[in-house]
């Protein structure tokens, strides 16, 4: 457990459904080294530092627009800091 | 360190001595019986002999375990963490054994 | 004319939440907002609290509903294709009416105290923030209800959690767990349930109810518990903000913050106690040991994240963690036994694991299972085929602080039940560990008035002397406690599993 910011793990729990699969998606091509794990009900994806949503990236596997606000509808749980939530991408990262 | 409050705190105890008359609430363990899950708590009377106490008010509960004969039972008893050598006709007060006080039964 | 443009999500936020705020002229700050100098806490400038969701009451009522008509069409399809009848095992359901009787209650507790926070905050960030979360958490109570009400037409247990939750042994851990927050002051609360319970232990007691749920066959609460959880990310964030706000506006704040948690941690382990057994006792299929659960929640998330996050304020992880983590292999198997014993005055039901079940628990708990625990349960099958079942005969102990029986062991030693008091006003005060005893010795004007329903049931004051009249008092109707097999729910099951005859709704008195 001495592992610094660069390291330490951040992570989201999200929604099995149709539309959260375009959104893992999309977090798998913007954070490379994410690692994927699925639960009943759930997926839980987790990358080393940071994990970063970005609306283009979810907009273009969705085929439709779509605004940052509706990762609420997928998002089960995270562990991190919500850094950023604006009108194109959502950051966790731990703050130090 | 007292509650932080915006006003005057101060308020009775819900469980005090006094609310149940001459009676007394007392906890009974039997120490490393782990099939009786938890301590009990009993209301007595103050005044209630040893003998009586555990004839009729502890052995029965522990009876719960099969493997408990009370015709055989052997127990060295601890009071509040110090030891005990009750007579049967000796009162639960007169014992030493006070509002909440903690019995503990060593199988001997 | 050019285009209206639209305003990008900073901006709205900034709009409708800061933009709104105004000072008083007519009235000092001091007596507008009453509340929040008794806690020592001290706030130099509330505008640095910010919300990193910027949510805007537009966009809530937009999500909001959303969620709730994709909850509500689950439920409508659920209960019109009789989906109850696919469940992994009518004994499931004993996870949800302990959800019920204990967690909803607690939801609507926390829906009152988040709209006393909305009108009481100084800053409008956290107004708003406060303000939302009061109305997700009566939206929790509310579809909580509705989901599981589909189950009170087939099922016993589910008809009068509202009343039992103000009255019943094991549900005064979580109301005064509840009670002790809702009368601390605002900052305290925040750390309590904003903080502690929402971000620091809300995944072992969520995520595991609802992968259960999933696995178990039972949509609809998966359902409502993502629904809710949605919100729950938000409360996080809310907890967390709070913590840093605090910790930033001045040092002073530090160590009563780091108190708070201390204790907060605390009181939200001991609560999660009933948490453990069900994940390791009560669903039928396994989503993952409790064990597994606080290691990957607990260990990993928040000691090996969180507080290296929290360590930059001076912030160390909770005093008493370490008795916590020697407790994983211990806790659940611990708490079923006593609900086992005392399950004849529970609204629910309880049964001795099978030898499938027994085989999984030694395997998840290879040091602890086969030596220590599966002794009490063959003997207690042995009572059973010769006839009898292992109840209680006498009321427990309770602890004072967290209400629980003392069943919990001295640490290290696991075949001894842990004892700890203090003496406060020449009364003596017992405690199930070193946590709960320190919790009592930082308010002890508070804990003396912890109504222990086994004092209460002393007193006279809970129907009277006898079982049933107490259990009358609970509101049990038969059939709603005991042992499982051979009840009538199982009954029931077997027989909607065995003839083509589809159930009718069982009448049900209550509510």
């Amino acid at each position: 457990m001495s592992q610094t910011t660069s390291t330490r793990p951040v992570g989201v729990d999200l929604q099995e459904s149709e539309d959260s699969r375009a959104v893992v998606e999309a977090i798998e091509a913007d954070n490379p080294e994410c690692a994927v794990q699925h639960f009943p009900g759930l997926v839980r994806i987790t990358s080393p530092q940071k994990l970063r949503i970005t609306r283009e990236s979810v907009e273009e596997r969705l085929g439709r627009e779509w605004e940052t606000h509706e990762f609420q509808l997928a998002i089960v749980s995270y562990f991190g800091h919500i850094k950023e939530w604006d009108d194109d991408e959502i950051i966790i990262a731990w703050d130090h | 360190m007292a509650v932080r409050a915006i006003g005057e705190y101060k308020f009775p105890s819900s469980s005090r001595q006094e609310l149940y008359g001459d009676d007394q609430l007392v906890h009974v363990y039997w120490k490393h019986n782990m099939f009786i899950c938890a301590p009990s708590c009993f209301r007595v009377p103050k005044a209630m002999p040893w003998s009586a106490f555990l004839s009729e008010v502890v052995y029965p509960v522990w009876g719960q375990d099969p493997d408990f004969d009370p015709a055989t039972a052997q127990f060295a008893w601890e009071v509040d963490d110090a030891s005990i050598s009750p007579s049967g006709d000796q009162s639960l007060e007169s014992l030493g054994i006070g509002h909440k006080s903690l019995i503990v039964a060593n199988a001997a | 004319m050019a285009a209206p443009r639209k305003l990008s999500m900073k901006q709205r936020y900034a709009a409708l939440t800061h933009d709104l705020d105004w000072d008083f002229s007519y009235v000092d700050n001091a007596e507008a907002y009453p509340y929040t100098t008794f806690e020592g806490i001290k706030i130099h400038d509330w505008s640095k609290w910010e919300d990193p969701f910027r949510l805007t009451v537009d966009a809530y009522m937009k999500y909001q509903a959303e969620k709730d008509k994709r909850l509500y069409a689950v439920l409508d399809s659920f209960a019109q294709g009789q989906g109850h009848l696919s469940l992994a095992d009518a004994k499931y359901l004993n996870a949800m009416k302990l959800f019920l009787q204990g967690v909803t209650p607690l939801e609507y507790q926390a829906h009152r105290n988040f709209s006393f926070l909305a009108r009481h905050l100084n800053g409008p960030g956290p107004r708003f923030a406060a303000l939302c979360q009061s109305q997700d958490e009566l939206r929790h109570a509310q579809t909580e209800i509705h989901t599981l009400s589909n189950y009170n037409k087939f099922y016993g247990g589910f008809h009068s959690w509202h009343h039992q939750h103000d009255r019943v042994w094991y549900l005064s851990v979580p109301k005064s767990f509840f009670d002790d927050a809702v009368s601390a002051g605002p900052f305290e609360f925040m750390i309590a349930i904003g903080f502690s319970f929402e971000y620091l232990l809300t995944n072992l007691l969520f995520v595991p109810f609802m992968s259960g749920a999933s696995f178990n066959g039972d949509l609809p609460t998966m359902t409502f518990g993502f629904s809710a959880q949605s919100d729950e990310s938000r409360h996080m964030t809310f907890g967390l903000e709070a913590i840093k706000f605090l910790l930033e506006q001045d040092p002073d704040n530090v160590p009563i913050v780091q108190e708070w948690i201390d204790k907060w941690f605390w009181r939200g382990y001991r609560l999660l106690a009933l948490v453990s057994q069900m994940l390791d006792y009560m669903l039928p299929r396994k989503v993952m040991s409790w064990k597994e659960a606080f290691e990957l929640y607990f260990e990993q998330q928040m000691l090996g994240g969180l507080f290296k996050d929290l360590e930059y304020y001076g912030i160390r992880p909770p005093k008493h963690v370490q008795h916590a983590i020697d407790e994983k292999e211990i806790l659940s198997h611990q708490v079923y036994w006593t609900l086992y014993q005392f399950s004849f005055a529970a609204a629910f039901n309880t049964t001795t694991p099978d030898s499938e079940h027994l085989q999984w628990l030694a395997e998840q708990y290879p040091d602890t299972f086969d030596t220590l625990y599966k002794p009490l349960w063959d003997k207690a099958s042995r009572m059973v085929e010769g006839g009898g079942r292992h109840f209680a005969r006498a009321l427990p102990q309770l602890c004072q602080t967290c209400q629980i029986p003392m069943l919990f062991t001295e640490p290290g030693d696991p075949t001894t039940i842990c004892q700890r008091h203090s003496i406060y006003e020449g009364e003596r005060f017992d405690f199930c560990s070193d946590g709960c005893k320190w919790i009592f010795d930082r308010e002890p004007e508070k804990y003396v008035q912890a109504w222990l329903p086994v004092h209460q049931i002393y007193m006279g004051n809970c129907g009277g002397p006898t079982v049933p009249d107490v259990l009358a008092w609970y509101g049990l109707q038969p059939g709603d406690n005991g042992e499982y097999a051979g009840s009538q729910e199982a009954l029931d099951w077997a027989a909607w599993h065995t003839t083509s005859h589809a159930p009718a709704p069982t009448p049900v008195a209550g509510n």
